[in-house]
Protein backbone atom coordinates (compact mmCIF):
# COMPACT_ATOMS: atom_id res chain seq x y z
CA UNK A 1 0.00 0.00 0.00
CA UNK A 2 1.60 3.71 -0.81
CA UNK A 3 0.72 6.18 1.76
CA UNK A 4 -0.52 9.31 -0.23
CA UNK A 5 2.26 11.19 -1.24
CA UNK A 6 1.75 14.77 0.82
CA UNK A 7 1.11 17.72 -1.34
CA UNK A 8 4.93 19.70 -2.31
CA UNK A 9 4.34 21.44 1.25
CA UNK A 10 3.92 25.20 0.15
CA UNK A 11 7.23 27.27 0.99
CA UNK A 12 6.80 27.67 4.48
CA UNK A 13 6.62 31.42 5.26
CA UNK A 14 9.24 31.12 8.45
CA UNK A 15 7.15 29.72 11.18
CA UNK A 16 6.87 32.67 13.90
CA UNK A 17 10.41 31.78 15.94
CA UNK A 18 8.77 32.27 19.94
CA UNK A 19 12.42 32.98 20.57
CA UNK A 20 12.04 36.34 18.35
CA UNK A 21 9.76 37.83 21.42
CA UNK A 22 11.66 40.02 23.70
CA UNK A 23 9.42 38.32 26.75
CA UNK A 24 10.13 34.70 25.85
CA UNK A 25 12.83 33.07 28.26
CA UNK A 26 14.78 30.74 26.93
CA UNK A 27 13.40 27.48 25.49
CA UNK A 28 12.69 24.69 27.96
CA UNK A 29 12.26 22.20 24.84
CA UNK A 30 13.98 22.58 21.49
CA UNK A 31 12.60 20.24 18.90
CA UNK A 32 15.34 20.15 15.74
CA UNK A 33 14.32 18.63 12.94
CA UNK A 34 12.67 15.50 15.10
CA UNK A 35 11.04 12.85 12.20
CA UNK A 36 9.12 10.08 13.23
CA UNK A 37 8.44 7.06 11.12
CA UNK A 38 6.49 4.20 12.04
CA UNK A 39 7.99 1.41 9.87
CA UNK A 40 8.04 2.90 5.95
CA UNK A 41 5.00 5.51 7.21
CA UNK A 42 6.68 8.64 8.38
CA UNK A 43 4.48 10.63 10.94
CA UNK A 44 5.85 13.26 11.57
CA UNK A 45 8.40 15.21 9.16
CA UNK A 46 11.10 17.60 10.35
CA UNK A 47 9.89 19.30 12.90
CA UNK A 48 11.55 22.24 14.64
CA UNK A 49 9.99 24.60 17.41
CA UNK A 50 10.87 25.64 20.84
CA UNK A 51 8.70 25.75 23.85
CA UNK A 52 9.59 28.10 26.42
CA UNK A 53 9.01 27.07 29.73
CA UNK A 54 5.76 27.88 32.02
CA UNK A 55 3.86 28.20 29.03
CA UNK A 56 1.02 26.25 27.89
CA UNK A 57 1.42 25.47 24.23
CA UNK A 58 -1.52 23.78 21.76
CA UNK A 59 -1.16 21.75 18.98
CA UNK A 60 -3.90 21.78 16.78
CA UNK A 61 -4.57 19.90 12.93
CA UNK A 62 -6.50 17.65 11.73
CA UNK A 63 -7.06 14.18 12.89
CA UNK A 64 -3.84 11.84 11.77
CA UNK A 65 -2.13 14.92 11.39
CA UNK A 66 0.83 13.86 14.06
CA UNK A 67 -0.49 15.56 17.31
CA UNK A 68 -0.20 12.74 19.25
CA UNK A 69 3.13 11.54 17.45
CA UNK A 70 4.63 15.01 18.12
CA UNK A 71 3.25 14.29 21.62
CA UNK A 72 4.63 10.98 22.36
CA UNK A 73 7.98 11.84 20.68
CA UNK A 74 8.45 14.57 23.67
CA UNK A 75 8.92 11.91 26.52
CA UNK A 76 9.97 9.32 23.97
CA UNK A 77 6.39 7.08 24.60
CA UNK A 78 6.56 6.54 20.52
CA UNK A 79 9.67 3.91 21.71
CA UNK A 80 6.52 1.41 22.91
CA UNK A 81 5.57 1.34 19.42
CA UNK A 82 7.11 -1.81 17.25
CA UNK A 83 8.62 -0.38 14.20
CA UNK A 84 8.91 3.19 15.59
CA UNK A 85 12.22 5.30 14.50
CA UNK A 86 12.47 8.52 15.34
CA UNK A 87 15.24 11.05 14.13
CA UNK A 88 16.60 14.72 14.46
CA UNK A 89 16.95 16.25 17.82
CA UNK A 90 15.21 16.71 21.17
CA UNK A 91 16.44 19.11 23.57
CA UNK A 92 15.38 19.50 27.38
CA UNK A 93 17.30 22.43 29.26
CA UNK A 94 19.77 21.66 26.63
CA UNK A 95 20.10 17.69 27.13
CA UNK A 96 19.75 15.77 24.33
CA UNK A 97 16.84 12.85 25.12
CA UNK A 98 17.50 10.92 22.47
CA UNK A 99 20.88 9.71 23.37
CA UNK A 100 21.05 5.94 24.06
CA UNK A 101 22.77 6.45 27.34
CA UNK A 102 19.61 8.65 28.47
CA UNK A 103 16.81 6.02 30.56
CA UNK A 104 13.05 6.83 29.17
CA UNK A 105 11.90 6.09 32.20
CA UNK A 106 13.92 9.17 33.83
CA UNK A 107 12.99 11.18 30.95
CA UNK A 108 8.70 10.33 31.44
CA UNK A 109 9.56 11.19 35.19
CA UNK A 110 10.70 14.85 34.00
CA UNK A 111 8.31 14.90 31.15
CA UNK A 112 4.11 13.44 31.78
CA UNK A 113 1.97 12.77 29.23
CA UNK A 114 -2.08 12.41 30.28
CA UNK A 115 -3.82 10.07 27.19
CA UNK A 116 -7.60 10.73 25.37
CA UNK A 117 -8.80 8.12 27.22
CA UNK A 118 -8.15 7.87 31.15
CA UNK A 119 -6.87 4.29 31.25
CA UNK A 120 -7.18 4.07 35.43
CA UNK A 121 -5.20 1.51 37.35
CA UNK A 122 -7.67 -0.74 39.10
CA UNK A 123 -7.66 0.17 43.06
CA UNK A 124 -8.35 3.13 44.73
CA UNK A 125 -8.31 6.68 43.71
CA UNK A 126 -4.92 6.64 46.34
CA UNK A 127 -4.16 3.22 44.38
CA UNK A 128 -3.72 5.38 41.10
CA UNK A 129 -2.26 8.50 42.36
CA UNK A 130 0.51 6.53 44.45
CA UNK A 131 1.81 4.36 41.50
CA UNK A 132 3.88 6.46 39.94
CA UNK A 133 5.91 8.18 43.03
CA UNK A 134 6.34 4.22 44.28
CA UNK A 135 7.69 3.79 40.75
CA UNK A 136 10.06 6.06 41.27
CA UNK A 137 10.85 5.90 44.65
CA UNK A 138 9.44 8.23 46.24
CA UNK A 139 10.07 7.90 50.67
CA UNK A 140 8.17 10.64 51.43
CA UNK A 141 4.26 10.87 52.50
CA UNK A 142 2.36 9.80 50.42
CA UNK A 143 -0.90 10.53 51.48
CA UNK A 144 -0.16 14.03 52.10
CA UNK A 145 1.42 14.20 48.43
CA UNK A 146 -1.72 12.70 46.91
CA UNK A 147 -3.82 15.26 49.01
CA UNK A 148 -1.70 17.83 47.34
CA UNK A 149 -2.26 16.85 43.84
CA UNK A 150 -5.61 16.27 43.98
CA UNK A 151 -6.44 19.18 45.56
CA UNK A 152 -4.54 20.76 42.68
CA UNK A 153 -6.47 18.81 39.77
CA UNK A 154 -9.43 19.78 41.57
CA UNK A 155 -11.39 16.44 42.95
CA UNK A 156 -9.79 15.89 46.88
CA UNK A 157 -13.19 17.96 47.66
CA UNK A 158 -15.70 16.26 45.42
CA UNK A 159 -14.09 12.55 46.83
CA UNK A 160 -15.02 13.95 50.21
CA UNK A 161 -11.87 14.18 51.21
CA UNK A 162 -11.15 10.04 51.01
CA UNK A 163 -8.39 8.58 49.00
CA UNK A 164 -9.99 5.21 48.88
CA UNK A 165 -12.79 6.15 46.61
CA UNK A 166 -12.68 3.46 43.79
CA UNK A 167 -11.27 4.77 40.75
CA UNK A 168 -13.90 2.88 38.70
CA UNK A 169 -16.65 4.92 40.80
CA UNK A 170 -15.56 7.94 39.04
CA UNK A 171 -16.97 9.91 36.07
CA UNK A 172 -15.23 10.86 33.32
CA UNK A 173 -14.17 14.34 34.13
CA UNK A 174 -13.21 13.27 36.95
CA UNK A 175 -11.26 10.41 35.56
CA UNK A 176 -9.36 12.27 33.45
CA UNK A 177 -8.78 14.51 36.60
CA UNK A 178 -7.41 11.66 38.47
CA UNK A 179 -5.23 10.95 35.29
CA UNK A 180 -3.89 14.87 35.56
CA UNK A 181 -3.38 14.16 39.66
CA UNK A 182 -1.72 10.90 38.76
CA UNK A 183 0.50 12.53 35.85
CA UNK A 184 1.18 15.80 38.31
CA UNK A 185 2.33 13.26 41.71
CA UNK A 186 5.17 12.40 40.10
CA UNK A 187 6.30 16.27 40.25
CA UNK A 188 6.95 16.61 36.24
CA UNK A 189 8.42 19.85 34.52
CA UNK A 190 6.28 19.15 31.74
CA UNK A 191 3.11 17.91 31.08
CA UNK A 192 2.33 16.41 28.08
CA UNK A 193 -2.17 16.34 27.44
CA UNK A 194 -3.34 14.15 24.69
CA UNK A 195 -6.56 15.36 23.69
CA UNK A 196 -7.66 15.11 27.48
CA UNK A 197 -10.82 16.81 26.83
CA UNK A 198 -12.10 15.05 23.73
CA UNK A 199 -15.12 12.71 25.94
CA UNK A 200 -15.42 15.56 27.98
CA UNK A 201 -18.66 17.76 28.05
CA UNK A 202 -18.26 21.42 28.33
CA UNK A 203 -18.50 22.11 32.35
CA UNK A 204 -15.28 19.00 32.47
CA UNK A 205 -13.60 20.64 29.53
CA UNK A 206 -13.50 24.17 31.89
CA UNK A 207 -12.55 22.28 35.05
CA UNK A 208 -9.37 20.63 32.98
CA UNK A 209 -8.24 24.32 31.57
CA UNK A 210 -8.41 25.75 34.99
CA UNK A 211 -6.48 23.27 36.68
CA UNK A 212 -4.23 23.77 33.82
CA UNK A 213 -3.61 27.53 34.68
CA UNK A 214 -3.59 26.91 38.12
CA UNK A 215 -0.35 24.78 37.19
CA UNK A 216 1.51 28.04 35.82
CA UNK A 217 4.24 28.81 35.89
CA UNK A 218 6.05 25.67 37.69
CA UNK A 219 4.83 23.44 34.66
CA UNK A 220 4.75 23.74 30.98
CA UNK A 221 2.18 21.75 29.35
CA UNK A 222 1.84 20.57 25.87
CA UNK A 223 -1.89 20.23 24.82
CA UNK A 224 -2.80 18.63 21.40
CA UNK A 225 -6.52 19.31 21.03
CA UNK A 226 -9.02 19.14 17.86
CA UNK A 227 -11.01 21.55 20.28
CA UNK A 228 -9.87 24.95 18.66
CA UNK A 229 -11.93 27.15 20.75
CA UNK A 230 -10.01 25.32 23.89
CA UNK A 231 -7.06 25.68 22.16
CA UNK A 232 -7.49 29.59 21.47
CA UNK A 233 -8.90 30.43 24.91
CA UNK A 234 -5.96 28.63 27.31
CA UNK A 235 -2.71 28.45 25.48
CA UNK A 236 -0.23 31.34 24.88
CA UNK A 237 1.42 29.80 21.68
CA UNK A 238 0.00 27.28 18.83
CA UNK A 239 1.37 25.45 16.78
CA UNK A 240 -0.30 23.49 13.26
CA UNK A 241 0.43 20.65 11.92
CA UNK A 242 -0.85 18.81 9.16
CA UNK A 243 0.10 15.69 7.17
CA UNK A 244 2.91 15.46 9.88
CA UNK A 245 4.91 19.41 9.14
CA UNK A 246 4.47 22.10 11.12
CA UNK A 247 3.13 24.36 9.28
CA UNK A 248 3.07 27.47 11.66
CA UNK A 249 3.84 28.25 14.80
CA UNK A 250 3.26 31.61 17.00
CA UNK A 251 1.92 33.20 19.99
CA UNK A 252 -1.67 31.71 19.85
CA UNK A 253 -3.46 35.22 19.40
CA UNK A 254 -1.40 35.77 15.92
CA UNK A 255 -2.00 32.59 14.45
CA UNK A 256 -5.68 32.52 15.41
CA UNK A 257 -6.69 36.61 14.28
CA UNK A 258 -3.54 36.59 11.13
CA UNK A 259 -2.26 33.20 10.59
CA UNK A 260 1.08 33.76 8.54
CA UNK A 261 -0.20 30.49 6.15
CA UNK A 262 -3.14 30.32 3.83
CA UNK A 263 -3.03 26.40 5.19
CA UNK A 264 -3.84 27.26 8.30
CA UNK A 265 -6.25 30.27 7.63
CA UNK A 266 -8.29 27.69 5.80
CA UNK A 267 -7.83 25.30 8.48
CA UNK A 268 -9.31 27.13 11.45
CA UNK A 269 -12.28 28.62 8.94
CA UNK A 270 -13.09 25.23 8.76
CA UNK A 271 -12.32 25.05 4.61
CA UNK A 272 -9.82 22.34 4.38
CA UNK A 273 -9.89 21.18 1.27
CA UNK B 1 -45.29 -11.68 26.63
CA UNK B 2 -44.11 -14.57 24.42
CA UNK B 3 -40.64 -12.46 23.59
CA UNK B 4 -39.65 -13.59 27.03
CA UNK B 5 -40.36 -17.41 26.57
CA UNK B 6 -39.20 -17.92 22.92
CA UNK B 7 -36.39 -20.07 22.60
CA UNK B 8 -34.67 -21.12 19.36
CA UNK B 9 -33.97 -24.91 18.25
CA UNK B 10 -30.43 -24.15 19.13
CA UNK B 11 -31.38 -22.78 22.95
CA UNK B 12 -33.58 -25.81 23.06
CA UNK B 13 -30.24 -28.13 21.91
CA UNK B 14 -27.72 -26.39 24.15
CA UNK B 15 -30.50 -27.10 27.69
CA UNK B 16 -30.34 -31.03 26.24
CA UNK B 17 -26.71 -30.59 26.02
CA UNK B 18 -25.85 -29.24 29.24
CA UNK B 19 -28.47 -31.67 31.12
CA UNK B 20 -26.45 -34.94 29.17
CA UNK B 21 -23.34 -33.20 30.52
CA UNK B 22 -24.68 -32.58 33.82
CA UNK B 23 -26.27 -36.21 34.38
CA UNK B 24 -23.33 -38.08 33.26
CA UNK B 25 -21.34 -36.24 36.16
CA UNK B 26 -23.89 -36.97 38.45
CA UNK B 27 -23.81 -40.69 37.32
CA UNK B 28 -20.37 -41.01 38.05
CA UNK B 29 -20.12 -39.48 41.35
CA UNK B 30 -23.40 -42.07 42.09
CA UNK B 31 -21.57 -45.01 40.75
CA UNK B 32 -18.22 -44.31 42.88
CA UNK B 33 -20.34 -43.79 45.75
CA UNK B 34 -22.03 -46.64 45.80
CA UNK B 35 -18.83 -48.76 44.74
CA UNK B 36 -17.16 -46.99 47.89
CA UNK B 37 -20.01 -47.19 50.55
CA UNK B 38 -18.46 -48.45 53.54
CA UNK B 39 -15.14 -48.39 52.84
CA UNK B 40 -14.68 -44.54 53.82
CA UNK B 41 -13.77 -44.10 57.24
CA UNK B 42 -10.27 -43.04 59.11
CA UNK B 43 -8.95 -45.96 58.88
CA UNK B 44 -9.23 -46.03 55.40
CA UNK B 45 -8.04 -43.04 55.34
CA UNK B 46 -4.76 -43.32 57.61
CA UNK B 47 -4.08 -47.07 56.90
CA UNK B 48 -1.75 -48.18 54.68
CA UNK B 49 -2.21 -51.11 51.60
CA UNK B 50 -2.63 -54.42 53.05
CA UNK B 51 -2.69 -57.45 51.49
CA UNK B 52 -6.14 -57.72 53.21
CA UNK B 53 -9.14 -55.50 51.80
CA UNK B 54 -10.54 -55.06 55.01
CA UNK B 55 -7.37 -53.56 56.56
CA UNK B 56 -6.29 -51.51 53.80
CA UNK B 57 -6.06 -47.79 53.40
CA UNK B 58 -4.57 -44.93 51.37
CA UNK B 59 -2.53 -43.03 53.62
CA UNK B 60 0.69 -43.32 51.79
CA UNK B 61 -1.25 -43.01 48.17
CA UNK B 62 -3.08 -39.33 49.85
CA UNK B 63 0.15 -37.90 51.46
CA UNK B 64 2.08 -38.81 48.40
CA UNK B 65 -0.73 -36.98 45.94
CA UNK B 66 -0.17 -34.16 48.66
CA UNK B 67 3.36 -33.95 48.09
CA UNK B 68 3.13 -34.04 44.50
CA UNK B 69 0.44 -31.21 44.12
CA UNK B 70 2.87 -28.68 46.19
CA UNK B 71 5.69 -29.45 43.85
CA UNK B 72 4.34 -29.24 41.20
CA UNK B 73 2.90 -26.49 42.28
CA UNK B 74 5.96 -24.46 43.30
CA UNK B 75 7.99 -26.27 40.28
CA UNK B 76 5.26 -24.99 37.44
CA UNK B 77 3.66 -21.88 38.93
CA UNK B 78 7.23 -19.75 38.75
CA UNK B 79 8.64 -21.55 35.99
CA UNK B 80 5.35 -20.87 33.67
CA UNK B 81 4.24 -17.71 35.03
CA UNK B 82 8.21 -16.27 34.25
CA UNK B 83 8.08 -17.79 31.30
CA UNK B 84 4.57 -16.25 29.83
CA UNK B 85 5.88 -12.72 31.39
CA UNK B 86 9.34 -13.35 29.47
CA UNK B 87 7.21 -14.14 26.16
CA UNK B 88 4.96 -11.34 26.54
CA UNK B 89 6.90 -8.34 27.54
CA UNK B 90 10.64 -8.94 26.99
CA UNK B 91 10.91 -11.15 23.98
CA UNK B 92 11.51 -9.85 20.57
CA UNK B 93 8.78 -10.74 18.26
CA UNK B 94 10.83 -12.40 15.90
CA UNK B 95 9.63 -15.43 13.77
CA UNK B 96 11.93 -17.83 15.59
CA UNK B 97 9.86 -17.17 18.81
CA UNK B 98 6.55 -17.24 17.37
CA UNK B 99 7.68 -20.67 16.90
CA UNK B 100 8.93 -21.46 19.94
CA UNK B 101 5.64 -19.77 21.74
CA UNK B 102 3.51 -21.73 19.81
CA UNK B 103 5.91 -25.48 20.02
CA UNK B 104 5.40 -24.75 23.93
CA UNK B 105 1.77 -24.36 23.59
CA UNK B 106 1.32 -27.53 21.53
CA UNK B 107 2.47 -29.40 24.53
CA UNK B 108 -0.28 -28.71 26.53
CA UNK B 109 -1.92 -31.00 24.14
CA UNK B 110 0.55 -33.96 24.78
CA UNK B 111 -0.75 -36.91 26.12
CA UNK B 112 0.64 -37.46 30.12
CA UNK B 113 2.02 -40.57 29.37
CA UNK B 114 4.20 -39.15 27.20
CA UNK B 115 6.29 -37.14 30.09
CA UNK B 116 6.16 -39.88 32.18
CA UNK B 117 8.38 -41.64 29.25
CA UNK B 118 10.50 -38.10 29.41
CA UNK B 119 10.46 -37.77 32.82
CA UNK B 120 11.76 -41.17 33.64
CA UNK B 121 14.95 -40.60 30.83
CA UNK B 122 15.07 -37.20 32.28
CA UNK B 123 14.62 -37.15 36.39
CA UNK B 124 14.62 -41.36 36.99
CA UNK B 125 17.61 -42.37 35.37
CA UNK B 126 19.10 -39.38 33.63
CA UNK B 127 19.50 -37.44 37.33
CA UNK B 128 19.65 -40.66 38.90
CA UNK B 129 16.47 -39.78 40.86
CA UNK B 130 15.28 -42.94 41.11
CA UNK B 131 11.33 -43.62 41.45
CA UNK B 132 11.07 -40.68 44.59
CA UNK B 133 8.61 -38.63 45.39
CA UNK B 134 10.51 -35.69 43.46
CA UNK B 135 11.42 -37.32 40.53
CA UNK B 136 7.19 -37.80 39.99
CA UNK B 137 6.56 -33.64 40.88
CA UNK B 138 9.41 -32.76 38.70
CA UNK B 139 7.93 -34.75 35.95
CA UNK B 140 4.13 -33.18 36.75
CA UNK B 141 5.15 -30.08 36.78
CA UNK B 142 6.89 -30.78 32.69
CA UNK B 143 2.97 -31.90 32.56
CA UNK B 144 1.48 -28.55 34.28
CA UNK B 145 4.15 -26.31 32.65
CA UNK B 146 2.30 -25.72 28.94
CA UNK B 147 -0.99 -25.19 30.49
CA UNK B 148 0.48 -22.65 32.85
CA UNK B 149 2.34 -21.08 30.29
CA UNK B 150 -0.62 -20.31 27.97
CA UNK B 151 -3.38 -19.18 30.35
CA UNK B 152 -0.93 -17.05 31.52
CA UNK B 153 0.35 -15.56 28.67
CA UNK B 154 -3.61 -15.11 27.64
CA UNK B 155 -4.08 -13.40 31.32
CA UNK B 156 -1.61 -11.07 30.65
CA UNK B 157 -2.24 -10.55 27.26
CA UNK B 158 -6.01 -9.34 28.11
CA UNK B 159 -3.99 -6.48 30.72
CA UNK B 160 -5.86 -3.10 28.78
CA UNK B 161 -2.40 -1.62 26.93
CA UNK B 162 -4.01 1.67 28.10
CA UNK B 163 -2.95 0.45 31.45
CA UNK B 164 0.54 -0.28 30.48
CA UNK B 165 0.92 3.30 28.59
CA UNK B 166 -0.33 5.22 31.80
CA UNK B 167 2.41 3.45 33.78
CA UNK B 168 5.22 4.05 31.43
CA UNK B 169 4.18 7.68 30.96
CA UNK B 170 4.43 8.03 34.75
CA UNK B 171 8.28 6.96 34.70
CA UNK B 172 7.75 3.71 35.79
CA UNK B 173 10.30 1.07 34.50
CA UNK B 174 9.55 -2.14 32.85
CA UNK B 175 9.72 -4.22 35.90
CA UNK B 176 7.77 -1.95 38.40
CA UNK B 177 5.64 -1.83 34.75
CA UNK B 178 5.05 -5.57 35.47
CA UNK B 179 5.05 -6.10 39.03
CA UNK B 180 2.54 -3.17 39.98
CA UNK B 181 0.33 -3.27 36.89
CA UNK B 182 0.30 -6.46 34.74
CA UNK B 183 0.49 -9.06 37.00
CA UNK B 184 -1.58 -7.94 39.75
CA UNK B 185 -4.37 -7.13 36.86
CA UNK B 186 -3.30 -11.00 35.18
CA UNK B 187 -3.42 -12.53 38.59
CA UNK B 188 -7.30 -13.88 38.79
CA UNK B 189 -6.48 -15.45 34.71
CA UNK B 190 -3.36 -17.01 36.39
CA UNK B 191 -4.64 -18.33 39.32
CA UNK B 192 -7.68 -20.35 37.42
CA UNK B 193 -5.31 -21.64 34.74
CA UNK B 194 -2.83 -23.14 37.74
CA UNK B 195 -5.75 -24.65 39.41
CA UNK B 196 -6.26 -26.31 36.35
CA UNK B 197 -3.21 -27.46 35.72
CA UNK B 198 -2.41 -28.71 38.82
CA UNK B 199 -5.65 -30.74 38.78
CA UNK B 200 -4.55 -32.28 35.53
CA UNK B 201 -1.36 -33.00 37.02
CA UNK B 202 -3.20 -34.30 40.79
CA UNK B 203 -5.19 -36.53 38.51
CA UNK B 204 -2.98 -37.92 36.14
CA UNK B 205 -1.67 -41.71 36.96
CA UNK B 206 -0.13 -42.82 33.38
CA UNK B 207 3.36 -40.68 33.87
CA UNK B 208 3.63 -41.72 37.34
CA UNK B 209 3.45 -45.53 36.32
CA UNK B 210 5.64 -44.84 33.35
CA UNK B 211 8.73 -43.77 36.26
CA UNK B 212 7.75 -46.14 38.28
CA UNK B 213 5.09 -45.27 41.07
CA UNK B 214 4.30 -48.38 43.66
CA UNK B 215 1.14 -49.26 44.70
CA UNK B 216 2.59 -51.02 48.04
CA UNK B 217 3.96 -48.84 50.08
CA UNK B 218 3.37 -49.00 53.89
CA UNK B 219 4.50 -46.01 55.07
CA UNK B 220 3.01 -42.70 54.49
CA UNK B 221 6.37 -40.60 52.25
CA UNK B 222 7.96 -37.99 54.68
CA UNK B 223 10.09 -36.23 52.03
CA UNK B 224 10.83 -35.88 48.37
CA UNK B 225 12.87 -38.70 48.32
CA UNK B 226 10.84 -41.25 49.42
CA UNK B 227 9.47 -43.68 47.18
CA UNK B 228 7.10 -42.60 44.71
CA UNK B 229 3.08 -43.52 45.57
CA UNK B 230 -0.03 -41.70 44.65
CA UNK B 231 -3.70 -41.79 44.56
CA UNK B 232 -4.52 -42.04 41.12
CA UNK B 233 -1.69 -44.87 40.82
CA UNK B 234 -3.36 -46.55 43.58
CA UNK B 235 -6.77 -46.54 42.10
CA UNK B 236 -5.31 -48.04 39.31
CA UNK B 237 -3.52 -51.11 40.97
CA UNK B 238 -6.69 -51.67 42.98
CA UNK B 239 -8.88 -52.31 40.30
CA UNK B 240 -6.51 -54.59 38.41
CA UNK B 241 -8.41 -57.70 37.44
CA UNK B 242 -6.31 -59.73 39.71
CA UNK B 243 -7.64 -58.06 42.83
CA UNK B 244 -11.24 -58.40 42.89
CA UNK B 245 -11.81 -57.62 46.40
CA UNK B 246 -10.32 -54.36 45.75
CA UNK B 247 -12.55 -52.72 43.57
CA UNK B 248 -14.79 -50.91 46.70
CA UNK B 249 -10.96 -49.30 47.88
CA UNK B 250 -10.38 -47.98 44.18
CA UNK B 251 -13.81 -46.47 43.94
CA UNK B 252 -13.16 -45.21 47.69
CA UNK B 253 -9.57 -43.70 46.80
CA UNK B 254 -11.28 -42.17 43.48
CA UNK B 255 -13.83 -40.65 46.09
CA UNK B 256 -11.37 -38.83 48.00
CA UNK B 257 -9.57 -37.98 45.08
CA UNK B 258 -12.61 -35.62 43.66
CA UNK B 259 -12.67 -34.54 47.02
CA UNK B 260 -9.08 -33.02 46.70
CA UNK B 261 -9.80 -31.57 43.28
CA UNK B 262 -12.95 -30.23 44.61
CA UNK B 263 -10.85 -28.65 47.11
CA UNK B 264 -7.97 -27.34 44.83
CA UNK B 265 -10.85 -25.67 42.38
CA UNK B 266 -12.55 -24.19 45.74
CA UNK B 267 -9.29 -22.54 46.69
CA UNK B 268 -8.16 -21.62 43.39
CA UNK B 269 -12.13 -19.92 43.01
CA UNK B 270 -11.64 -18.46 46.52
CA UNK B 271 -7.67 -17.41 46.17
CA UNK B 272 -9.15 -15.34 42.83
CA UNK B 273 -12.39 -13.54 44.08
CA UNK B 274 -9.74 -12.50 46.60
CA UNK B 275 -7.19 -11.45 43.81
CA UNK B 276 -10.03 -9.77 41.35
CA UNK B 277 -11.03 -7.30 44.36
CA UNK B 278 -8.04 -6.49 45.86
CA UNK B 279 -6.07 -3.57 44.86
CA UNK B 280 -2.66 -4.25 43.22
Amino acid sequence: MSAPVPPPPPPAPPATPPRDGPHLPAPLLSLGDLSVRFGDRPALSGVTLDIPPGRIVAVIGPSGCGKTTLLRALNRMNEMIPGARTSGSLLFDGTELYRRETDPAEVRRRIGMVFQEAALFPGSVFDNVAFGPRASGFGGDLHALAEEVLTAAGLWAELGENLDVPAASLSAGQRQQLCIARALAVRPQVLLLDEPTTALDPTATARIESLMHAQLPHLTIVIATNDLRLAARASNLTAFLDRGELVEYGPTETLFTNPAHPHTESYLTGRIP
Amino acid sequence: MKRFRHHGPVSAAGSVAASVTLATAMTLIAILLVEARGVLDFGFLLGTPSRFAAQAGIGPALAGTLWLTLLTAALACPVGVGAAVYFEEYAPRTRAMLAIESAVANLAGVPPLVFGVAGLALFVRGLGLGSTVLAGGLTLAMLALPTVLVTSKDAIRQVPPGVRAAAYALGATRWEVIRRQVLPAAAPGIVTGLTLALARAAGAAAPLLVIGAASFITYAPGTPGDPLTSLPTQVFAWSAPSQPGFTALAAGAGVVLLALLLVLHLAGLALRRRLAGAAP
